[in-house]
């Protein structure tokens, strides 16, 4: 190499452009963020897919045909195209479809509208409101398809009447008491708190000044809600829509509980029957289904936001917020929200807590209340002998395991989810951020048991710099991150893009480096994104069973899987001491993170 | 462990260098892992070789020199071991550690509860990789996989010792895949506020006008134990077909079905079959109120009569067989890490040599039955004079995909 070439103009360019994309830390970020969705959700789906495509020895139970270990289409023909097809996947596609469709508007209409009367207006007991708003995902939901029950059901399955059939003497219809209108409502109470999280993050970060413009130059309040609000929330909107519209399709125990009467069956209700019944390929390829829907809906989520300019509410002006008046709807509105509330929330708690009193279901004396199931010892004549739960000796090392993995996935979570969204909000018109958005997607649709057992192989020995983390608390924390993303990120996106550029050059200028923006800047302006992220998370984990159940060892046990022992024996009681914990702990948690992370809801950014 | 309460961004906001993100991020794996220490410290050692092959040989071998083994010759290994691993699908598995732990009080016993199919998927991953964790399995079927896949493969060896065996009824002692500690069935329950005695007395009686939307089943597609009864009956259409000529006094005429197993799947589907989740809403449904309402529910929650609230009753002879048992298998897990510990705790589970051992008493319970000759059962109908069909794992294994896309085309 004598003549070494003088480098061309392209190459100083294309060398400066390295430079800088390794500069930007958004670049960096984005890396990163893609490495570990690979190794956590890709390579995991990869493995499915490619298991979708080969003969198993199994195999030779659904046809003789089956070749181990050679490629075949015969698993997606089956499911596809053969003569159960339209049992197993067409109808099961529709039924989750248009519930995932109906609980997403239902939910956009309950959480926005809660979101817009707690941030924007007047009303007051706005506190409370916020609080009630978030017991429904507290409760776990077949609580709230049993409650739906308890009222509309009629003579079709039995038992005791419903309270309305025996107070009017008619028998509700089947399609009010059983299959797509029940599962839509318990589904949307149940999972609103989403969308009124989000839109409640957003609605009380933007200015009015917006709406007190629109107002003066002569528009009505709903077209201000149309032309202004609407679409300046839209992407925090359309992020909740996907959510809660995945969240639905995917649920199991709901559907399990109200359809089967009816034979209403959704995907994912076919997914749980083929788990159980051994039948893992078809399972993987129902599962592979449902991603390909999701990414149908998130490609058209991102060409509806893409095609926006900007949706920024946060900028370096001073921001006020105006409430607005409700007049003399002030009081009659607060009082239909908090009643409705109770109704929904606090009376199935009550009842429920009530209940862990009771020696015997149902009967009211005072000589049937009892601390027998908090903290009574041995007694033959109850439960068996089963002692209370505070006694049970392996209660105090499964609450500590608990608290332990809710509290550090959850932290882990939202921080992770505001990261991933950094890259997702800045880089929302490049192939990096659509990418991330995509990705992180995904864990919605692996069902929490294949995803698991996928985990046990990957993590069950150490590979290159990852040690063996299995039979460890922290990969029942990995799992619990990784199955989170989806909303973390999405939470932390669509936080992010309310706030300016300009903010984040203003600091560049000023001479602040990522980590001081990071920290200084885009942290504290998404505090309240990140504490929802936060504390649904840690909902989540505390409430988490299937996911785990595969992961636990008996040094790793939780509150929920305590709680698996006293199901599977009938102690009513016992399992709903253990549940009046988690909600306890829970609200707790809650209460500790407003108060200390200064992300109050119902005030403006900043705690204005 | 309050590092939780830390905040987290705390130690990574000291680094300045925007470079230093990628790093982080990419940690998190690693940060997690320091949470989670005491990861491996008394794992079986992990050395990757193809476990089903090896297992073939443990299973030969553990069979032949296990038996010959006495209680205390176990006991003084099993002191050394420390302690055992139970994966159970049972939590009948953790009444029996309790007692098991005041007998031997020097070993500690750690019970996973897991679902019988999970099981396998966890036992299958964890072998594959190397790792030997549970030392004792109780588990039900699932459709013959548990045989097909797990224990002819030598993933779970039958253990039964030989002191013991000479009590065992058959199939148990060695027809089955492994013994069984106890077992139940899928049978129709009734009201007993209804009905002074059983209603039924033969399967077809589900199919006549009298019980018209009026049968309520757990549903079997989210409970293959459900699916297994359907199945029996498909593999023993003849049985099937006899008693329907028993019943109405002609031969069986099929309607596009194959035989008299799938027809009568057919016929139950068209006299307004109700399908519920579980086992419990079947029995709500029938046992809350005063019903003249049928259901299929198992047979071992009776137990739960007093805490629930039901008035019912299960019919335990029905023809042409009642049944196919639902077997709660006690295996030894291949290479168990505490096998003599492992040993001891599925004799004390078996309630010893004399049959009277307090490790038995929660597998003894009305509603289930323990398969040993000297065993007095709590029900009053003993295990020998069950009318139960032979559970056929194998063909079962192979004809339960067929039943099940059946009776998804029924819907």
């Amino acid at each position: 190499m004598l003549h070494r070439p003088a480098l061309h103009a392209w190459q100083t360019r294309w060398l400066n452009r390295c430079r800088n994309a390794l500069r930007n830390p958004l670049n960096l970020i984005g890396a990163a963020a893609l490495l570990f969705l690979a190794y956590t959700i890709v390579w995991p789906v990869l493995h499915m897919i490619y298991t979708t495509l080969v003969w198993r020895t199994q195999d030779a139970r659904l046809t003789a045909a089956a070749d181990p270990g050679h490629l075949t289409f015969y698993h997606w023909q089956r499911v596809l195209a053969s003569d159960i097809s339209w049992s197993l996947f067409y109808k099961p596609v529709v039924n989750a479809l248009s519930v995932g469709l109906s609980v997403s508007v239902v939910s956009m209409v309950l959480g926005c509208g809660l979101a817009w009367l707690v941030t924007r207006t007047d009303i007051p007991f706005k506190k409370t409101i916020t609080f009630l708003a978030i017991i429904p995902y507290l409760l776990p939901s077949w609580m709230l398809s049993q409650a739906w029950l308890t009222f509309f059901k009629n003579s079709k399955i039995g038992g005791t009447p419903g309270i309305l059939q025996s107070l009017l003497h008619v028998a509700p219809p089947d399609w009010i008491s059983y299959g797509y209108v029940p599962i839509v409502m318990t589904l949307s109470i149940h999972d609103s708190v989403y969308f009124f999280l989000l839109v409640g993050a957003a609605l009380s970060s933007m200015n009015s000044q917006l709406e007190e413009a629109a107002e003066m130059v002569g528009a009505g309040r709903l077209q201000v809600l149309r032309r202004i609000v609407f679409p300046l929330v839209l992407p925090s909107v359309l992020s909740g829509f996907i959510l809660i519209f995945t969240k639905a399709v995917s649920s199991y125990g709901v559907p399990a509980l109200l359809g089967t009467p009816v034979n209403f069956y959704m995907i994912s209700t076919m997914l749980y029957s083929s788990m159980r019944s051994r039948l893992t390929t078809e399972a993987s390829v129902l599962s592979l289904t449902l991603m390909l829907i999701s990414i149908g809906a998130i490609y058209l989520n991102q060409r509806l936001i893409g095609r926006r300019r900007s949706y920024v509410t946060v900028s370096g002006k001073g921001s006020a917020v105006t409430h607005t008046s409700l007049g003399r709807w002030k009081l009659p509105a607060a009082a239909a929200t908090v009643i409705s509330m109770v109704i929904v929330a606090v009376v199935p708690l009550l009842v429920l807590l009530l209940q862990t009193f009771l020696l015997k279901d149902g009967s009211f004396s005072a000589a049937n209340l009892t601390l027998h199931y908090w903290l009574g010892g041995s007694d033959p004549s109850i439960n068996t002998g089963e002692k209370g739960v505070l006694q049970n000796p392996i209660f105090l090392l499964a609450l500590k395991n608990s608290l332990v993995i809710a509290g550090i996935a959850s932290v882990i979570a939202a921080v992770m989810g505001l990261l991933f969204g950094y890259v997702v909000a800045r880089g929302k018109n490049s192939a990096m951020g659509r990418l991330v958005d995509q990705l992180s997607f995904f864990p919605y649709f692996i069902p929490g048991i294949s995803l698991a057992a996928i985990y046990i192989t990957m993590f069950a020995k150490p590979v290159l710099f990852i040690p063996a983390l299995y039979g460890t608390i922290t990969i029942i924390i990995l799992i619990t991150v990784v199955k989170e993303l989806p909303f973390t990120v999405k939470a932390g996106g669509a936080s992010l893009m309310q706030i300016g550029n300009e903010l984040e050059e203003a600091a560049v200028l000023g001479g602040a480096s990522w980590f001081t923006r990071f920290r200084r800047l885009l942290l504290p302006l998404s505090r309240k994104s990140l504490l929802s992220a936060f504390i649904l998370v840690f909902i989540g984990a505390m409430k988490e069973m299937e996911l785990i159940i595969m992961l636990v060892t008996p040094r790793t046990e939780t509150l929920t899987t305590l709680t698996f022992y006293y199901v599977e024996k009938g102690y009513e009681q016992l399992t709903n001491v253990v549940l009046m914990i988690i909600i306890a702990i829970v609200v707790t948690v809650y209460l500790l993170a407003v108060k200390f992370g200064k992300a109050d809801l119902t005030k403006g950014i900043g705690g204005q | 462990m309050n590092m939780k309460w830390k905040n987290p961004l705390g130690s990574m906001l000291r680094h300045s260098k925007p470079g230093k993100a990628a790093t982080l991020v990419l940690g998190t794996a690693l940060i997690l892992t320091a949470c989670g220490g005491n990861a491996g410290e008394d794992r079986a050692e992990a050395d990757g070789s193809k476990p089903a092959e090896q297992a073939q040989d443990a299973g030969q071998k553990g069979g032949a020199d296990a038996n010959a083994e006495t209680v205390e010759a176990l006991y003084a290994k099993a002191k050394q071991e420390g302690k055992l691993i139970v994966y159970s699908t049972s939590g009948r598995a953790n009444d029996a550690a309790e007692t098991f732990m005041k007998q031997y009080p020097e070993i500690k016993v750690e019970v996973s509860k897991v679902k019988s199919d999970e099981m396998m998927d966890k036992v299958t991953k964890e072998q594959d990789a190397g790792q030997f964790n549970p030392d004792v399995i109780i588990t039900k079927e699932v459709s013959g996989a548990v045989e097909e896949e797990m224990v002819k493969p030598g993933r779970y060896i039958k253990y039964l010792p030989e002191d013991l065996a000479p009590m065992v009824d058959e199939p148990y002692r060695t027809q089955a895949e492994g013994y069984a500690n106890y077992l139940e069935f899928r049978t129709v329950f009734y009201n007993t506020e209804h009905y002074k005695t059983a209603p039924i007395t033969n399967w077809w009686d589900l199919t006549t006008p009298e019980y018209k939307g009026k049968v309520y089943t757990a549903d079997p597609l989210s409970s293959p134990a459900f699916m297994d009864l359907f199945t029996t009956m498909v593999v023993n259409s003849e049985d099937m077909a006899a008693a329907y000529k028993e019943k109405f006094g002609k031969d069986i005429e099929l309607h596009g079905t194959e035989n008299a197993g799938y027809e009568f799947i057919r016929q139950l589907f068209a006299n307004g079959l109700i399908v519920l989740k579980g086992s419990d809403d079947v029995l709500d449904a029938i046992g809350k109120a005063d019903s003249d309402a049928i259901g299929l529910a198992v047979s071992g929650d009776v137990s739960k009569v007093e805490e629930k609230g039901w008035s019912i009753l299960p019919i335990y002879d029905i023809k042409p067989k009642t049944s196919v048992p639902d077997s709660g298998y006690l295996f030894l897990a291949n290479k168990a890490p505490h096998e003599a510990a492992g040993k001891l705790f599925i004799r004390w589970m078996m309630g010893e040599k004399d049959g009277q051992g307090e490790g038995m008493n929660p597998f003894n319970e009305v509603g289930s039955w323990v398969p040993r000759s000297d065993v007095k059962t709590k029900n009053e109908i003993s295990f020998e004079q069950l009318n139960l069909w032979n559970y056929d794992g194998e063909a079962l294994y192979f004809a339960s995909p067929k039943v099940r896309d059946f009776w998804i085309k029924q819907k």
